[in-house]
């Protein structure tokens, strides 16, 4: 009767209070930030003793957020573009192959996303020093490429998964040449995969710190860097306007991703 | 000469099957970008300054980077520990209450977990900052008289990587608890069971595998976390991740940051085999 | 009076503005197999949760030698449950499994031991002690299942479908075994099936339930030979009925005039509406007559198809205003040699045997 929700009895208010608890530990912060980037404390006390804009205009005033964020947005739209193709590819050899060590494969390719990204970023920082990629925009591209792919091959491959490939040999009979009849019939079949793979590798760019801290030079700083680099020096409520857009930004991909769900099955 | 092995292999398989050469790309990308420089680090750590082990003689015989190798387990632990007590009993009510309350949970947990890592950890900075909300509310309900010291120390570190761990605990869980059919515990109830030992001798046991499985997860990837611990944690009690880093980027010691980079790979290579080998949830049942 | 073992009463279930049980009240003697049949959604379920205690009743109470049942938690009633789905505990072996209920209670070691291989032994399954679940078949799971509810001598045995996963012969096979158990144990058994033929093979009374409550309580030939209501006669037994025109009706018996014109008389009414003019007629298979003359009271048919069913022949037949009714006959009947498809034939019944419904 444990897993009776009407039957829990005297559990029942333990475990809905314990919830609510865990919802607030993980939503006040986010909505603390929020507020605080309107406060017009410097040294961020809260309940603000008055509400300003005047960290967003120094946010919008200073070039460096503003380049940094452009920076952050040129790589993650390159990356993501990548991925979804070098994903696509993966997914549909890894689906519809039969050579050897396709299970081996699998795993190497997800590798990346498992493994300590500290590990991966040294790596990484060492072979572009030699390479002279440090500080570039293509090894930028690279590094976050090699986290984002594991999400493409992913989404991208339960989505095929999913999909008939007779469907496609369908479209062979019916006159298409083959990539013609990929591109057709088992892209838009898959383009919730796909869709998936897109915003999952547009994340994993955006949002990523670590490999960004090694790649980035004073010149080349993608958002998060620049946080980074910020927050190291002091608390400024800056960053919390910058945090709250982030956040902000989240909340829309969610709210597209719902509606693109729902949309599906309707 | 790993590449070459791999092209040679690819193209005889292209010739035996097409389907191969879908999946070069990304295969090339791998090898050159990720197994080649991994290599080659762990290679410098047992070539510079000198060729032989002295890097991982030093690493694992002195007491300060011992004491880094306890921060780390001890962080790691601690996260796990209190992420599984608290995300369990989260997980079990998601698992079975009805779907308009849990779509509001949900979403609350992916929207934790989709914000920006450094977003979220400049909240816990502030909010356990000397004059934060935190102490600030500890004083005001007079639990303590004078602020506590939250952050640049572990309890920082371990607040905010519980913060970011719970999410991985919780959602794995969900479905495991999910795949549990009621009607086994309304039997040990009609068999005599009360309610703490329907969980102690029913439920826990077969959640338990899925417990263990995640309690794994979120050790690994606590293991190596960086941004968290560089944040809220302060110089005394630095994790591997941040020895890595601290090898290649301040001191320019690529000898021993490959030692360290490899013994944290290593831990985690080896904690996940334990994973896939005896704790796969799929597996079970 | 004496005091019923087991009692329901009253008993009514809703779920916001849904009616799962309506008003279900029935009272079950010491050692008795008591079927609860009827389609899915009429209720009989909702009524055996509510005696397990997964579920409370809006109304009503249960009463087991005249105590309240329902201020009891489930775990301290002491009643056995074999339940649809298989619910073994998977991390267990057999004789844990059957162990578990006396570790609950505290049984001693010794104790356990033995009346743990008595269980076994009496669902046949002696020597599979230290096997998992999740290696036997349904069959098997479904026998220790049963162990694991009879190993406390529980007063009062509850099963919900418990075959319904297994296939047609295991099935039988098992009913065989449920029987048998339930002669040598004598426990009281609340059986819940949409299975007639499992009912009619297992209980000693059966209640019919319908749309949340029960239309007849009864054995199995009471309820073929006199169902209350038009619903158990469709449920219980192979059935036609046709329209037929209430000409007049007196102390439970009726005067109908069938669709061909033809009257009969003195049919047995039942749940009769006051002023109500048309009935539905329950014609039975096998207690039809076919004849190619007319002979007695009857319906002018035309022969439909006729069907070969191992011991029976199934012949199909149209009446003039299109109602179809099916005949049985037994292998080599003498009316079937001289007819066949198309041909024109005559049914005929003893107007008593049958039932009308209002």
């Amino acid at each position: 009767m444990l897993l009776d929700f009407d039957k829990l009895g005297g559990l029942k208010p333990f475990l809905i209070g314990l919830t609510v608890l865990v919802c607030l530990f993980l939503i006040l912060p986010i909505v603390f930030i929020a507020a605080l980037s309107f406060g017009s404390s410097q040294w961020l006390i809260f309940p603000p003793p008055s509400w300003t804009f005047k960290w967003y205009q120094m946010l919008f005033s200073d070039p460096r957020w503003l380049w940094s964020a452009l920076t952050s947005l040129k790589i993650a739209a390159i990356v993501t573009v990548l991925s979804v193709i070098l994903g696509f590819l993966a997914a549909l050899g890894l689906n519809r192959g039969t050579f050897a060590g396709r299970e081996a494969l699998r795993a190497l390719f997800l590798t990346p996303m498992i493994l300590p990204v500290v590990v991966l970023a040294v790596a990484l920082y060492a072979l572009f020093l030699q390479l002279g990629l440090a500080g570039t925009t293509v090894g930028f591209i690279i590094a976050h490429l090699l986290i984002a792919l594991p999400f493409s091959i992913i989404s991208i491959g339960n989505a095929l998964e999913g999909f008939d490939k007779s469907i496609e040999d369908a479209a062979i009979l019916c006159g298409a040449s083959p990539w013609e009849a990929r591109l057709r019939v088992t892209v838009p079949a898959v383009s919730h995969g796909i869709f998936a793979a897109a915003i999952f590798s547009f994340l994993a760019s955006w949002d990523e710190v670590v490999l960004a801290i090694f790649m980035a030079s004073p010149t080349l700083q993608t958002l998060p860097v620049k946080i980074w680099a910020t927050l190291r020096q002091d608390l400024t409520p800056v960053i919390a306007a910058a945090s709250t857009i982030l956040i902000a930004f989240t909340i829309l991909l969610m709210v597209a991703a719902a509606l693109f769900r729902k949309g599906r099955k309707a | 000469m790993v590449l070459s092995a791999t092209t040679d292999g690819g193209q005889r398989s292209i010739r035996r099957n097409g389907s191969f050469g879908y999946v070069v790309p990304a295969l090339l990308l791998i090898a050159f970008f990720f197994i080649i420089p991994v290599l080659m680090l762990l290679m410098r750590s047992v070539l510079e300054p000198t060729p032989g082990l002295q890097n991982y003689q030093e690493l694992l015989g002195s007491t300060t980077y011992l004491r880094v190798f306890l921060n780390t387990f001890t962080v790691a632990g601690l996260v796990t520990v209190v992420a599984v007590v608290i995300g369990f009993p989260v997980a079990w009510l998601l698992a079975i209450m009805p779907d308009k309350w849990s779509r509001l949970v949900m979403a609350i947990i992916v929207l934790s977990m989709w914000t920006n890592l450094l977003a979220r950890t400049y909240a816990w900075m502030v909010l356990l900052q000397r004059t934060g909300v935190v102490n600030k509310m500890l004083i005001s309900l007079g639990i303590i008289d004078k602020p506590l010291a939250l952050v640049n120390n572990l309890v920082g570190v371990t607040i905010g990587m519980t913060y970011i761990m719970l999410p991985f605990v919780i959602l794995p869980l969900i479905g495991i608890l999910k795949s549990i059919d009621p009607a086994i515990l309304r039997a040990a109830a009609l068999c005599g069971a009360n309610k703490r030992q329907c969980f102690t001798r029913v439920l826990l046991p077969l959640s338990l595998p899925g417990i263990a499985s995640g309690a794994l997860m979120v050790f690994v990837m606590s293991l190596g976390y960086y941004v968290t611990p560089a944040l809220l944690g302060g110089t005394s009690n630095m994790m591997l991740a941040e020895l890595v880093a601290q090898f290649v980027q301040s001191l320019v010691n690529w000898g021993m940051g490959g030692a360290a980079a490899l013994v944290l790979l290593l831990v985690t290579m080896v904690l996940y085999a334990i994973q896939l080998k005896f704790l796969n949830p799929n597996r079970v049942r | 009076m004496t005091q019923p073992f087991l009692s329901i009463r009253g008993i009514r279930k809703t779920y916001g503005q849904v009616t799962a049980v309506k008003n279900v009240s029935l009272d079950v003697a010491q050692g008795e197999f008591m079927t609860f049949l009827g389609p899915s959604g009429s209720g009989k379920s909702t009524t055996l949760y509510i005696l397990a205690g997964f579920q409370d009743p809006t109304d009503g109470d249960i009463l087991l030698n005249g105590q309240s049942l329902l201020s009891t938690p489930s775990h301290k009633r002491n009643i056995g449950m074999v339940f649809q789905r298989y619910t073994l505990f998977p991390h267990l072996t057999v004789g844990e499994n059957v162990a578990f209920p006396l570790r609950i209670r505290r049984v001693g070691q010794a104790e356990i031991a033995e009346r743990v291989k008595k269980a076994l032994k009496l669902v046949r399954l002696e020597g599979f002690e230290d096997r998992k679940p999740a290696l036997m078949s349904g069959g098997q799971q479904q026998r220790v299942a049963l162990a694991r509810a009879l190993v406390y001598n529980p007063p009062v045995l509850l099963m919900d479908e418990p075959l319904s996963a297994l296939d047609k012969k295991l099935r039988e096979e098992i009913q065989f075994e449920i029987r048998r158990i339930h002669q040598e144990t004598g426990v009281t058994i609340l059986y819940v099936t949409h299975d007639q033929e499992e009912a009619l093979r297992l209980s000693d009374r059966i209640a019919v339930f319908s749309q949340g409550e029960i239309d007849q309580i009864g054995t199995g030939p009471e309820l073929y030979a006199n169902p209350a209501t038009h619903f158990v006669a469709g449920f219980i037994g192979d059935s036609n009925f046709i329209n037929a025109e209430i000409l007049s009706s007196a102390d439970g018996k009726a005067k109908l005039s069938l669709p061909g014109g033809t009257v009969i008389d003195g049919v047995p009414m039942h749940a009769g509406k006051a002023g109500g003019k048309s009935a539905s007629l329950l014609l039975r298979p096998e207690r039809l007559s076919l004849s190619s003359t007319q002979v007695g009271n009857g319906l002018a048919v035309t022969i439909n198809d006729i069907t070969f069913l191992g011991n029976n022949i199934e012949v199909s037949t149209l009446t003039g205003s299109g109602e179809s009714l099916s005949v049985r006959l037994p292998f080599g009947h003498e009316a079937i040699s001289s007819i066949s498809r198309g041909d024109q034939a005559w049914l005929s019944f003893e107007p008593k045997s049958t039932h009308a419904f209002a």
